[in-house]
């Protein structure tokens, strides 16, 4: 497990662990939101699912508990997913971060390195804009969708 | 978690000749000209790079206007240490349950998988 952070390219943790399992078994484990509460979150943590839209553009909400009672509102938003090569995402609750997942396979096993990236004080406005105007998007597809199966 | 003030101290830190200046400072304060001694830079640069860790509040500065040492200044160097230990904490632990969970899926599937060869023999 090799967690670091590199000042000089500016705000970035990387984290990367190799896993004894088949790539599309640990895909599976990211992707689909039974298996994802099972282990996401520090030792003494769970997860509760609230919505998980696992397509680019799809949301992610969910709450953290803490050991000590305290609760965590996190919402992500996927803007990049190759199966089952790479998840790329948004973190939009604070702190905001970008994030991408990627999966590699090593002989059999699977090798996952997530990169966080965070923001920028000068960045978060802009980021915060882009988040609404594509969400606002998406929203109006929908709103499209339903209108047409209506007619 | 990441502030304004973590931000300028990351900001402050990527640049190789500000963090040899505080590699410098770790072993106790002295002058600039001291400071200056080992880069192959103008006495001006090295101040500049001086200004930026004075206002990430990564260095101080004495008052006397001929002697004015600097001394490092550690506490936003620990805002930094617990940025990082709160996400080196978050992915260790769930890489951990993960590693788990896997092991579990996997023998789930193994039994799943001998299960559906007996079917498929009778």
């Amino acid at each position: 497990m090799a967690v670091t952070t590199d000042a000089a390219a500016g705000r970035e943790i990387v984290a990367s662990r190799v896993f004894d399992a088949p790539r599309d078994l640990v895909w599976k484990a990211w992707s689909d939101p039974k298996h994802i509460v099972q282990w996401w979150g520090p030792k003494g943590f769970t997860t509760t699912m609230q919505e998980m839209d696992f397509r680019p553009g799809g949301t992610w909400r969910f709450v953290m508990h803490g050991p000590d009672g305290t609760d965590y509102q996190n919402k992500i938003i996927y803007r990049e997913i190759v199966k089952p090569e790479r998840i790329a995402y948004s973190h939009v609750s604070g702190p905001l971060f970008e994030a991408s997942v990627t999966f590699s396979v090593q002989g059999d096993k699977t090798r996952v390195e997530v990169r966080m990236v965070f923001e920028s004080a000068e960045l978060r406005e802009k980021v915060a804009k882009d988040f609404g105007a594509v969400e606002g998007l998406h929203q109006n597809l929908d709103r499209l969708e339903q209108h047409l199966a209506k007619m | 978690m990441v502030n304004d003030r973590l931000t300028t101290t990351l900001a402050a830190l990527a640049d190789p000749t500000r963090r040899a200046i505080l590699a410098r400072l770790c072993t106790g304060e002295t002058t600039v000209t001291e400071l200056a001694k080992p880069f192959d830079m103008s006495l001006p640069a090295i101040s500049k790079h001086l200004k930026v860790l004075e206002h990430a509040g990564l260095i101080a500065r004495g008052r006397e206007a001929q002697w004015r040492p600097c001394r490092l200044e550690a506490s936003p160097l620990k805002e930094v240490a617990e940025w990082v230990e709160h996400y080196r904490r978050f992915w260790e632990d769930s890489f951990d349950r993960l590693d788990e969970y896997l092991t579990q899926l996997k023998s789930k599937e193994r039994k799943h998988g001998r299960h559906h060869r007996r079917r498929r023999r009778t």
